[in-house]
């Protein structure tokens, strides 16, 4: 998430779902919070019973919106627009929260003379290397074909910050130097009006002004506002900005490391938190270590170690991470001698995310595919170009609990199982129930769960199956002298179970896995007590730094812990990092140290005691006073004040303005989804310049703005359904028993539909059939020229496995994602309606015999599939 | 005094999972699979399967087709102080157990279904046997084996019985808070000892009010013949948006009229026999 | 599946709102009460049990006249009574799906439930009936004289008293229910029962008289019926007065016709012409006994649809939130 990470220091949830009973003011933007997240809404509803104002902003009406205060409409994909109008009139009307800007935030940052900004260059920011402009298109015209779109980058070198010949940050406290950060926000904002409001959001003013107000009125000394969001911010093509538009509203209005305030985001599948922890994503290690690339100077651990340690802040501590968790990796055979074995791990090649793969397997290009607790062709988009590329592969591994739309692709309509090549595996998953482990929630908290059933059947756990399946490899290459193989037999791999009968089935053991995890030092064996420890010699090893601190000892795990108060919690469970419940919350007391004030009192510096102290874990050197000066020049924690209380960043603050980290721009912009229904009001540039599409044939767009897909389309979940399993239980399939849509009822009558009827929604790359549920809880809106929008809600969660079925969202879906996270838009899209049911499927891609190459505007491959080497 | 439930409809988030742990914990069987359009209710009602039943009542502005609130409120069986069902019941099978609660002893109830039309609720239902026509079963295209396996366990063991809440007895014996409640994520359920319910409520009530809110309580200091009743609601607008009545009558209070008029009829007719018989 | 298929209608006015047509707001114009699962099995019991109590007054009534003709009717009718008692335990049985459970009802008494107190009445009826066919098997010389002693005289009148209460009490056990059709006729339905009951009982013991030979006293029934059918006819009419728009699915529609004609019509007025052309014609016998057999069919026919028109009313009653949200009180 770096949206959150680059503003304030780590990818995560600033806050956990429990101190949400403690704000003065919730807004919930781009989440469902009730109905996809309702136990943590019990907090909510806890705030709102102490008097909170909880403010739901959304497309729909939701079961969040009947819970909250004010119900806010607008049109989906334009929450940038939303939030940087609040951004305007914080700014206008001078109501933010100043002393805590001035110091915790960089808003008094000078930045580079060479800035320019979307306000000059209409919709982009200087240093756009247009490489699609080089070879004579221009912007608008690489809509129609290609997908070279993505391809070109910026040069962030004008975004810098300017520095003083020490070295420290150029500031001007008064905020009004113009190149300071805030001034060249007030600036960038200043074109979003209430105006833009009503005209691209289409929310109503009067709202708009009640939003700014509640917001304002609740974040002072005195008072906080929380934030929340999850995918309804995530899912487009400028996701990430939509999550730096509320830090930077945060960070002004002063809401952030304090109790009631922060944001808070939800994150999904009960382990997704632990999953990017330790860490699936194909660019990253365990603790957000980077993956080495190729496209940059990482190729010996030297320069690896120089690109990725930040000269001040925590991340100066890098390499200590670095260099443990490569012991944790290769034991005794990493030595100081051979670069603790740095030339064994992968160099990325480019971008080997989801989409990029899945079209080079469409391609021809990718041969065998693991699908591991995934349901792509029912969650992914563009679902028919995915099971289309699966009938490409030579053979496909998939592991689940269940039967569903990817184990069986071959079944699908209209496909022709006698003429799929595709080898197929079926390992039955053991479920949550029938194995132990921990898991890490949206608190970052890691909580551990015992077995409560045996496996059913020839069910195996997914820990089972990787360390078998490394037991093999290494087996296999056992006698190898082949340099190549060394990796593999390099590999630590003692995860061998204590217990009897879970060593005969061949589960390893979860506990051992996590002690490695949280690191020992290597002459000794003894367990870290937490991250400090870990060093940089070779002297201790840590599969994964964050979560350091969760077996202190050979007995001990934390995340066993079951003693809850009614707030912190700090022995329930184990939060990374070093069990701090809410992040940055030295910036809960004022730069002195004090609480901010009697009622927001949360961490403080106790002069008695010379030390941090508080309800929580202190996110602080523990003994370093307020008073402390910055050393001009120091490397690491030195060159942070006392008062600088964001210690993952270079200069110690929340960072308004982010000079590097993101692809799109130092400050968010508003761009029209990839398909709209409006030309962008606000700048030139119609769309992200740097997100990444994919426009061909078997992935066809609707175009920008196409009048014959008039009808905004966002998908979204039911707290009924979740995955394929929620369809296999019958008391949750009857409350939620077919797939439907639903649509405003004036759109029915327009388009001659009945409440239950069938209705046809379509796009380019194809139509889906779902009952229509007409309901006045979706309304249209007016934007602009007194356009009326209508929105079509989809809920995603359906497919044709299980009791409760219907067709999929993904099939109407095309594949396009941001450029930050590789996220695909799946909340902003446009659709045509008609009543009726869908032609049957006929034959479908599987036929075409020869795949369609992937090139760009200029006829050159693209960096991926056989080029980048996967 | 009692145990209950006092249902607060304005903490509902209509998440719907008391009416999944009432199902599962009494291995109640789905009751079929029917879209039907009315906001997001498909189960529509209590039934004899269907112990916990979360309405959405959609309502709008005036004039306007805009819905701007949306009430979500889980019913019950209210357990009634005075209970038509266990008056009608002619086994005794229905009984006030020891919590003070309505229970249908399922091994009594012989499936007359006399509490049935006897509940000024619409609460307490038959269960009848669940069969998923073939054309259902194709239309959804789905196996319905774990359907039928669920529905046919259920019925062996309640098969052509009343069904109802039972407020679950069963966990209340073990010390348990009901199955409902303890799912409820909002504590829009709350389960307890119904004296201090009704306190908590009336608190809750006068800070709603405070606070703008057009707040009731239901099935609280009732004058109909029903009583109070021991799992009542918190309601923001009028009952019968929810599908409650609002002045539920009690029917054995027909019984009196009723008995007297048989009795009168049989009588003149009596009289006008002996006369036509004994006039010869 | 559905009660009310939904329409777009519902979505434009949501679930409370209000239309027209309408009376006031509901759930989606869902049911608010649930339907009897009341079938044939149990309107043929409602029917055979007044018929059954009206032969017991008629046991009594006839029993007490000089006339042996009358004394031989009474004799037929006890048989008929205790025959009518016998089929209705199995009637009950099919309806509960097993005979234990009709010992079931046994298990206790309870005077707050019509339905437990009507079995009661049901099976001391039975008793009652079986110690007056005794008596006549005896008098009969069937079986021995000494098993009189089991029908002591009081025995007649008793079985009169419960022949009246099981009839009766078919009609309170339905209104004592939270149906509105049937709570508004707390009172007349009732009424209704032992009347159409009794009604029904002559007819039947006519039918029973010319089949026996025994035709003299069908005259005195038909004069019986006469009184009964009129009293019926006024509380129907009487009934769908006081019901008013609760009476709708009573009295109004296909079943409403229905009603009309059978039992109305059919089943009162019919019967009623026929006897008194019966009364003040003059016919051959064979042709007045025809004319007795139509007529006493006919009414059993109206008192069979009678019922049957209470219960299916009563279940479309029960499907109709608005009235169901106007309790009678
Ligand atoms: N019951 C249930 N719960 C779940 C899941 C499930 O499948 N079922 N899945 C889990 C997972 S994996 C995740 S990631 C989370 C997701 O949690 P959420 O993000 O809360 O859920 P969604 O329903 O995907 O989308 C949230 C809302 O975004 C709105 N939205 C769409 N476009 C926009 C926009 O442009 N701006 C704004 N402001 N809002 C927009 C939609 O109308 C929707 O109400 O839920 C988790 N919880
Ligand atoms: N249109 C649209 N598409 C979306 C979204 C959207 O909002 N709109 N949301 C997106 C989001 S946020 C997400 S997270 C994805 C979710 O998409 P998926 O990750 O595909 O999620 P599920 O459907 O939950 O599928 C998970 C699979 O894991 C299996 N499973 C469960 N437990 C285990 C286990 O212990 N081991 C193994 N091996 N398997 C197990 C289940 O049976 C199931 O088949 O969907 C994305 N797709
Ligand atoms: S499904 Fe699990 S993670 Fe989601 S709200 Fe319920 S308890 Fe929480
Ligand atoms: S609500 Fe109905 S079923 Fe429940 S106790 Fe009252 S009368 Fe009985
Ligand atoms: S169905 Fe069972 S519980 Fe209901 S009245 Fe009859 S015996 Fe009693
Ligand atoms: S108390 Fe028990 S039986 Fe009653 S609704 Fe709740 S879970 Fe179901
Ligand atoms: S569990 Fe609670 S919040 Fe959810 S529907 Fe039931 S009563 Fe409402
Ligand atoms: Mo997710």
């Amino acid at each position: 998430m770096p949206g959150l990470g680059t503003s304030f220091g780590r990818g995560g949830a600033t806050t956990f779902l429990q101190d949400l009973q403690n704000a003065d003011c919730i807004l919930i933007e781009g989440s469902n919070f009730a109905e996809a997240h309702p136990v943590g809404f019990r907090f909510v509803t806890k705030a709102k019973e102490r008097g909170a104002k909880i403010i739901h902003v959304d497309p729909r009406f939701t079961r969040t919106s009947a819970l909250a205060d004010l119900y806010v409409p607008l049109r989906s994909g334009t929450d940038i627009v939303f939030l940087g109008a609040i951004i305007n009139w914080v700014l206008q009307n001078e109501r933010d929260f100043r002393e805590y800007v001035v110091a915790y935030t960089n808003a008094s940052s000078l930045v580079s003379a060479d800035f320019r900004d979307t306000e000059d260059l209409d919709g982009l920011f200087s240093g756009w290397n247009d490489f699609a402009r080089d070879s004579g298109a221009s912007a608008m015209a690489q809509q129609g074909a290609g997908g070279g779109r993505g391809e070109s980058t910026y040069d962030t070198s004008t975004w810098q910050f300017e520095r003083n010949p020490d070295g420290t940050l150029r500031r001007d406290e008064t905020l009004t130097d113009p190149r300071c950060v805030y001034q060249i926000l007030k600036r960038h904002f200043s074109r979003y009006t209430p105006r833009m409001v009503e005209d691209v959001c289409g929310t109503p003013r009067e709202l708009f002004f009640e939003v700014c107000e509640s917001l304002a009125a609740n974040s002072c000394r005195e008072r906080t506002t929380a934030f929340a969001y999850a995918v309804g911010w995530t899912q487009h093509t400028v996701g990430v900005q939509y999550i730096r538009t509320a830090a930077i509203l945060q960070l002004l209005l002063g809401n952030v490391g304090r109790p009631g305030g922060g944001i808070m985001a939800l994150r999904g599948h009960a382990d997704i938190q632990g999953a990017t922890d330790i860490a699936t994503l194909y660019d990253l290690f365990p603790g957000y270590l980077p993956v080495p690339s190729i496209q940059r100077d990482e190729q010996t651990l030297a320069a690896y170690l120089k690109t990725n340690t930040k000269p001040t802040g925590w991340w100066n501590n890098f390499p200590k991470y670095f260099i443990s968790m490569l012991k944790a990796f290769f034991g005794d055979a990493a030595t100081a001698g051979n670069d603790y074995c740095f030339d064994y791990l992968p160099q990325l090649t480019g971008d080997h995310s989801t989409i990029p793969t899945t079209f080079a397997m469409k391609d021809g290009e990718v041969k065998g595919y693991f699908v591991i607790g995934q349901n792509p062709v029912t969650s992914g988009q563009n679902t028919e170009l995915i099971a289309a590329a699966m009938d490409r592969l030579e053979w496909f591994v998939n592991v689940d609990a269940y039967e569903n739309e990817t184990s069986s692709f071959w079944k699908r309509e209209g496909a022709q199982p006698g003429q799929i090549g595709t080898e197929c595996f079926f390992i039955p998953a053991a479920t949550i129930l029938e194995k132990e482990g921990t898991v890490t929630n949206t608190n970052r908290m890691l909580q551990f769960h015992e077995k409560a059933v045996e496996p059913a059947g020839e069910a195996v756990s997914d820990a089972w199956l990787f360390y078998q399946l490394g037991k093999k490899l290494k087996a296999l290459y056992a006698n190898s002298t082949d340099p190549k193989d060394r990796p593999l037999l390099d590999l630590t791999w003692d995860y061998e179970n204590d217990d009897e009968r879970e060593r005969l089935r061949g589960e390893p053991s979860v506990f051992k896995i996590m002690q490695e995890i949280n690191g020992f030092q290597v002459a000794t064996g003894a367990q870290l007590t937490g991250f400090a420890e870990c060093k940089d010699d070779g002297s201790t090893a840590c599969g994964g730094w964050i979560y350091s601190g969760v077996c202190p000892d050979k007995q001990t795990h934390r995340a066993r812990n079951r003693r809850g108060d009614e707030y912190t919690s700090l022995d329930w469970g184990f939060a990374w990092p070093a069990n701090r419940r809410m992040l940055y919350n030295r910036a809960s007391a004022d730069p002195a140290g004090r609480p901010w004030s009697e009622r927001k009192k949360y961490v403080w510096w106790d002069e008695s005691a010379q030390k941090w102290t508080g309800v929580d874990v202190p996110d602080f050197p523990a003994n370093k006073a307020p008073s402390t000066p910055a050393k001009p020049g120091a490397a690491g924690m030195d060159a942070h004040s006392g008062a600088d209380p964001f210690i993952m960043q270079l200069d110690g603050r929340g960072q308004i303005f982010v000079a590097s980290g993101l692809k799109d721009g130092p400050l968010p912009a508003h761009y029209e989804p990839l398909a709209s229904v409006i030309q962008n009001q606000l700048y030139k540039q119609q769309n992200n310049p740097t997100l990444r599409e994919w426009d061909r044939s078997d992935n066809p767009y609707n175009g920008q703005v196409n009048p014959r897909y008039p009808y905004v389309l966002t998908t979204y979940r039911i707290t009924e359904l979740s995955g394929v399993y929620t369809r296999y239980i019958p008391w949750l399939a009857e409350l939620q028993p077919e797939a439907f849509c639903e649509i405003d009822p004036e759109l029915a009558v327009e388009k001659g539909l009945k409440n239950g009827d069938y209705a046809t929604i379509s796009t380019a790359v194809g139509e889906i059939e779902v009952r229509a549920l007409v309901s006045g809880r979706m309304r249209p809106l007016r934007i602009a020229k007194g356009q009326r929008v209508h929105q079509i809600g989809l809920p995603y969660i359906f497919g044709n496995f299980g009791y409760t079925s219907g067709d999929t969202s993904g099939d109407v879906i095309p594949l396009a994602m941001d450029p930050n996270v590789s996220i695909h838009e799946a909340k902003t899209l446009t659709c045509d309606i008609r009543a009726g049911r869908r032609a049957p499927r006929g034959r479908v891609a599987q036929d075409d015999a020869v795949p369609e190459p992937e090139r760009s505007r200029d006829g050159q491959p693209l960096i991926h599939g056989r080029e980048a080497g996967v | 005094m009692a145990n209950g439930f006092f249902t607060d409809t304005t903490l509902c988030i209509g998440c719907k999972a008391c009416e999944v742990a009432c199902k599962q914990w009494n291995e109640l069987p789905s009751d079929g699979l029917a879209f039907t359009g009315m906001s997001y209710d498909n189960t529509l009602r209590l039934s004899g399967t269907t112990w916990r039943h979360v309405a959405f009542v959609e309502d709008r502005e005036v004039g306007t087709t805009i819905v701007n609130r949306w009430s979500m409120m889980s019913d019950v069986c209210k357990h009634c102080t005075h209970a038509g069902c266990m008056e009608a019941c002619p086994t005794g099978a229905i009984i006030r157990n020891e919590f003070g609660d309505v229970y249908i002893q399922p091994d009594v109830c012989n499936g007359c279904g006399y509490c049935v039309p006897s509940c000024p609720f619409g609460v307490v239902d038959l269960i009848e046997p669940f069969k998923p026509s073939a054309a259902k079963a194709a239309e959804y295209n789905t196996a319905t084996l774990d359907r039928e396996r669920l529905s046919e366990g259920a019925l062996q063991s309640h098969g052509g019985i009343a069904g109802k809440c039972t407020l679950c007895y069963d966990r209340q014996r073990l010390g348990f808070t009901p199955a409902c409640a303890k799912a409820c994520p909002t504590e829009s359920i709350q389960f307890g000892n119904v004296d201090d319910l009704k306190a908590r409520a009336r608190k809750r009530v006068e800070r709603l009010r405070e606070r703008g809110v057009d707040a009731q309580l239901y099935g609280v200091d009732e004058t109909t013949s029903v009583g109070d009743l021991n799992a009542f609601f918190l309601l923001t607008q009028p009952p019968e948006h929810y599908n409650l009545p609002a002045r539920p009558v009690l029917p054995s209070t027909h019984q009196p009229a009723g008995y007297a008029a048989a009795a009168l009829a049989a009588a003149a007719l009596a009289v006008a026999g002996l006369a036509i018989f004994r006039g010869r | 599946m559905l009660a009310h298929p939904p329409s777009p209608d519902d979505a434009f006015t949501g679930a409370a709102g209000r239309r027209d047509n309408e009376p006031g707001p509901s759930y989606f114009e869902q049911p608010l009460l649930k339907r009897p699962h009341w079938g044939w099995n149990v309107i043929t019991y409602l029917f055979l049990g007044g018929i059954m109590g009206g032969t017991g007054l008629i046991t009594m009534l006839a029993g007490r006249s000089s006339i042996p003709a009358d004394r031989r009717l009474s004799r037929t009718a006890k048989f008929a009574s205790l025959a009518l008692a016998a089929i209705n335990p199995p009637l009950l049985i099919s309806h509960l799906g097993r005979p234990e459970r009709f010992l079931n009802m046994l298990r206790i008494v309870k005077f707050k439930s019509p339905m437990s107190l009507g079995v009661w009445g049901l099976v001391l009826y039975s008793g009652a009936a079986g110690g007056n066919v005794l008596y006549e098997l005896a008098e009969m010389r069937v079986a021995p004289r000494w098993l009189r002693i089991f029908a002591p005289p009081v025995l007649e009148p008793l079985q009169a008293l419960l022949g009246a209460f099981t009839a009766g009490y078919t009609g309170v056990l339905i209104s004592a229910t939270a149906i509105p059709l049937w709570a508004k006729g707390k009172r007349h339905i009732p009424a209704l029962s032992v009347c159409s009951g009794l009604a029904g009982a002559c007819a039947l013991n006519t039918i029973l008289a010319i089949v026996s030979g025994n035709d003299e006293p069908v005259e005195r029934l038909e004069r019986l019926e006469a009184v009964a059918a009129l009293a019926e006819l006024t509380l129907l009419a009487d009934f769908r007065r006081h019901a008013g728009a609760l009476g709708k699915p009573m009295f109004e529609g296909k079943r409403g016709r229905r009603l009309r004609d059978f039992t109305a019509i059919g089943g009162i007025a019919i019967p009623l012409l026929l006897n008194v052309m019966g009364a003040v014609l003059p016919m051959p016998k064979s042709l007045r006994n025809a004319r007795s057999v139509a007529a006493s069919a006919l009414t059993l026919l109206g008192g069979y649809v009678l019922r049957e028109t209470f219960i299916e009313a009563g279940k479309t009653s029960a499907g109709d939130p608005h009235a169901a949200f106007r309790q009678p009180e």
